[in-house]
């Protein structure tokens, strides 16, 4: 790797709870737990402050053409932001804790105790769907462009949804409770991370499901690379990688990744290339590439907890938030 | 489960049947100026709205976890709620959790131990159970979480005492204290009590598992009330109505202490005939009813009447005489699947190996009646005390400061259900080195 440098920081009021670059103009908005919103500009100068939510801000979604943000918070609500103009939407819930717009770019999703929305551009509503049986944990949607279809994890399972249709399409069951999906890019594997430390792998083409144990604790942090074939997971200090192809991962030894002293909280793969970061309650930032699994090509020690890891558009920059405010952007040359 | 860290926020949890008064205990913790910056976890149905800069509405998800070996319950909705509140800088010094009246305490209790992250940055403070002293009653013969809720706390309160006369108090805590021998209790009226006497109470801290008070832990009397009456020198005569029994043991004693009067009747009782005479002393009298009897004071002054029954069981009258401080030491009448404290106090050394046998096999076996232990162990060959509590299943134990000069000793406390006291006994003594 050519390198990595440091291209410019700042500081949010409080933790940062989510990051995500805009796939238009590269403009990075983070949002801290307290609330308030920012976005940046490439370079790092603060291009506009966004009221955040009452009680707190818990999500960010860019739309993936346009120049729309989406936010949702503990007071119930979500917001679509257009430059500095906003609609807002009723999440329907007393929080909103999850909003990603689908790949196609047609749906906002909302998601809040046990109410799932769907939003159109304009803000509109565009389905409600019928209670989820539990609070909604995690959502996402499958990254098929063609098709816009979303997962969600509550206790008990995993629901996947199409857009015209009120009734899942499919339940996965699970007896336990789901805090994580993630949906492999061939559309092969949906994963989920549980609050009883297991790792439960769907094959959704055959039925086949997997269970995978020896976790320390919770698996909050799941990620999926480009191809679809490699799954990293968090539930300890140790990244643990996954390769998902050919028959699969049963049966297999996962790559295991040391350069954490504490718990991971956060994972990401380059949205198309083969990098991934990870980072730790201890503050470090690691960046490996799986065919050295041995050390990582490139690590940081921050003075705080990592809490949000984002690669941007282009893999060209690594975006690290942590639990006291800072954010730093990286330039990473592969 | 590790230690806690020193700066963890403490958590109380407020239970209590609707009714009871724990809206009014939360407005009068919020409004105090005690400089305290609380957050409030307030359950969807609150009694009362609540005016506070941070209360958060909570759903009460319960859900199964399958933690390794063991399977229980958690708060789903409080791991994503208080996971959010710890991330945030400004950071509170307490966190109320407010349940619904009809919650089981145990699931709130288990978050705090299987979750990592609320292991670390939070500690289960205690529990604190409102009860209303008026209308309780119906809901601990009938109801499983009235009996959960006084289970499982380290705190009670009495509440709405100006409803009821004092005779019924004595014996709803001696109900109480039979069901938890553990529990501090507090009398109040309108919810009023010190801050201190529900926040910080340590309910959970190992450090303080020691604290397990052994006087509280036999509320085995082998009678069922105590009276004082001021008698005049001379004759007064005691009479029975028909009873449940054709006799009923009493004692009359200058000393009002329980503890004597265990004593005395543990020894042979002297049958009086019907008109025949009783004199106040170490002496246990089986008095036959319905009849008359002439008590015979040496000198006027205050003698403390120990009853084997309730005395308004045989409608007892002691010439006319009111009884002050009359206090209740069990039910009128037992329970079935009752809830009750066994607890064990011995100086004796314990094997480890057979500890952790005997600890292990219980907690598989009777783990879901086990509502609540702790206490304070000596294991044969360690300097040092091990100090140990537990909810349901799991279990949090470890070496605590040597014995120094202190005489070492067990006390230990179950609280729970169908609990077999014989039974425990003997597992603890199979258990001495």
């Amino acid at each position: 790797m050519s390198g990595v440098k440091r291209l410019w920081q700042a500081r949010l009021p409080d933790h940062v709870i989510a990051l995500a670059w805009s796939p238009v103009n590269s403009q990075l908005s983070a949002a801290a737990v307290s609330g308030p919103v920012t976005v940046f500009r490439a370079d790092g100068e603060t291009e506009r402050e966004l009221a955040g939510h009452a009680f707190g801000t818990a999500a960010l979604s860019w739309h993936p053409t346009d120049s729309l943000l989406a936010s949702a918070g503990q007071d119930g609500k979500a917001r679509l932001w257009n430059g500095t103009t906003c609609v807002e939407l009723q999440g329907g819930a007393p929080w909103i804790e999850h909003a990603a717009w689908s790949p196609s770019g047609n749906f906002l999703a909302t998601a809040g105790g046990k109410k799932l929305r769907l939003w159109d551009k304009a803000g509109k509503l565009a389905r409600e769907y019928p209670d989820h049986p539990a609070t909604i944990a995690a959502l996402a949607w499958r990254p098929m462009k063609d098709r816009d279809s979303l997962a969600t994890g509550t206790y008990g399972g995993v629901f996947i949804w199409k857009t015209d249709a009120d009734k899942p399409q499919r339940k996965l069951d699970y007896q336990g409770s789901i805090i994580a999906v993630a949906c492999s890019s061939d559309g092969r594997y949906l994963v989920s991370g549980n609050q009883d430390s297991t790792l439960k792998v769907w094959l959704l083409k055959s039925g086949d499901e997997l269970e995978m144990t020896g976790y320390a604790t919770k698996i909050r942090e799941l990620a999926w690379d480009a191809t679809g074939r490699y799954l990293a997971t968090g539930g300890s200090e140790v990244v643990i990688v996954w390769d998902c192809s050919g028959k699969g991962p049963r049966g297999t030894k996962p790559a295991m990744l040391v350069a954490h002293e504490q718990r991971l909280t956060a994972l990401t793969f380059q949205r198309a290339g083969k990098l991934l970061a990870s980072g730790s309650e201890d503050g470090r930032v690691a960046v490996w590439r799986l065919d050295k699994p041995k050390a990582p090509v490139w690590t940081e020690q921050l003075t705080a907890g990592i809490s949000q890891l984002a690669w941007s558009p282009d893999d060209t920059r690594l975006a690290v938030g942590t639990a006291s405010g800072e954010l730093e952007v990286y330039h990473v040359a592969d | 489960m590790s230690a806690q860290p020193f700066n963890s926020v403490p958590v109380t949890v407020l239970t209590g049947f609707l009714g009871s008064g724990k809206t009014t205990l939360l407005n009068r913790i919020l409004t105090e100026h005690h400089g305290k910056r609380i957050a409030v976890i307030e359950n969807e149905f609150g009694e009362v709205g609540i005016d506070h800069e941070l209360v958060v509405n909570a759903d009460e998800e319960v859900f199964e976890m399958n933690n390794g070996c063991i399977c229980c319950t958690v708060r789903g909705d409080l791991i994503r709620i208080l996971g959010n509140l710890m991330k945030r800088r400004d950071r509170f010094d307490y966190i109320l959790v407010e349940t619904t009246g009809l919650a089981d305490p145990g699931p709130v209790a288990q978050t705090f131990f299987v979750d990592d992250e609320m292991k670390a940055k939070l500690r289960l403070d205690g529990i604190v159970t409102l009860v209303d002293a008026k209308h309780i009653w119906q809901h601990l013969d009938t109801s499983k979480e009235a009996q959960e809720q006084v289970a499982f706390a380290d705190v009670i309160l009495l509440n709405k005492t100006d409803l009821v006369p004092p005779t019924e108090l004595d014996k709803l805590e001696a109900r109480i204290r039979q069901m938890n021998a553990a529990a501090k209790i507090h009398r109040t009226q309108n919810a009023v009590v010190s801050l201190d006497a529900v926040l910080n109470v340590g309910g959970f801290n190992l450090q303080r598992a020691h604290e397990v008070d052994p006087k509280f832990m036999e509320p085995e009397y082998p009678f069922e009330w105590a009276g004082t009456y001021t008698l005049p020198a001379g004759d007064t005569v005691l009479e029975l109505q028909p009873g449940p029994d054709p006799t009923m043991n009493v004692a009359l004693l200058p000393d009002a202490d329980p503890e004597k009067a265990m004593l005395i009747f543990s020894e042979d009782e002297t049958p009086v005939k019907p008109g025949g005479e009783l004199r106040p002393g170490a002496r246990l009298y089986q008095l036959p009813a319905p009849e008359k009897f002439t008590v015979r004071a040496p000198s006027a002054g205050k003698f403390t009447l120990f009853t084997q029954h309730h005395p308004d069981e045989f409608q007892l009258n002691l010439g006319g005489l009111t009884a002050a401080n009359g206090r209740a030491f069990k039910p009128d009448h037992q329970h079935d699947n009752a809830v009750t404290s066994v607890g064990i106090t011995h100086p004796g050394e314990l094997h480890s190996d057979r500890l952790n046998d005997w600890l292990g096999k219980l907690l598989r076996e009777k783990g879901t009646d086990i509502y609540r232990m702790k206490g304070v162990l000596n294991i044969k060959g360690s300097p040092k005390r091990f100090v140990f509590q537990g909810v349901h299943m799991l279990f949090d134990g470890k070496a605590d400061r040597p014995w120094g000069s202190d005489p070492r000793h067990n006390a230990l406390i179950f609280i729970g259900r169908n609990l077999d006291r014989a039974e425990l006994n003997e597992g603890f003594q199979q258990c001495l080195a």
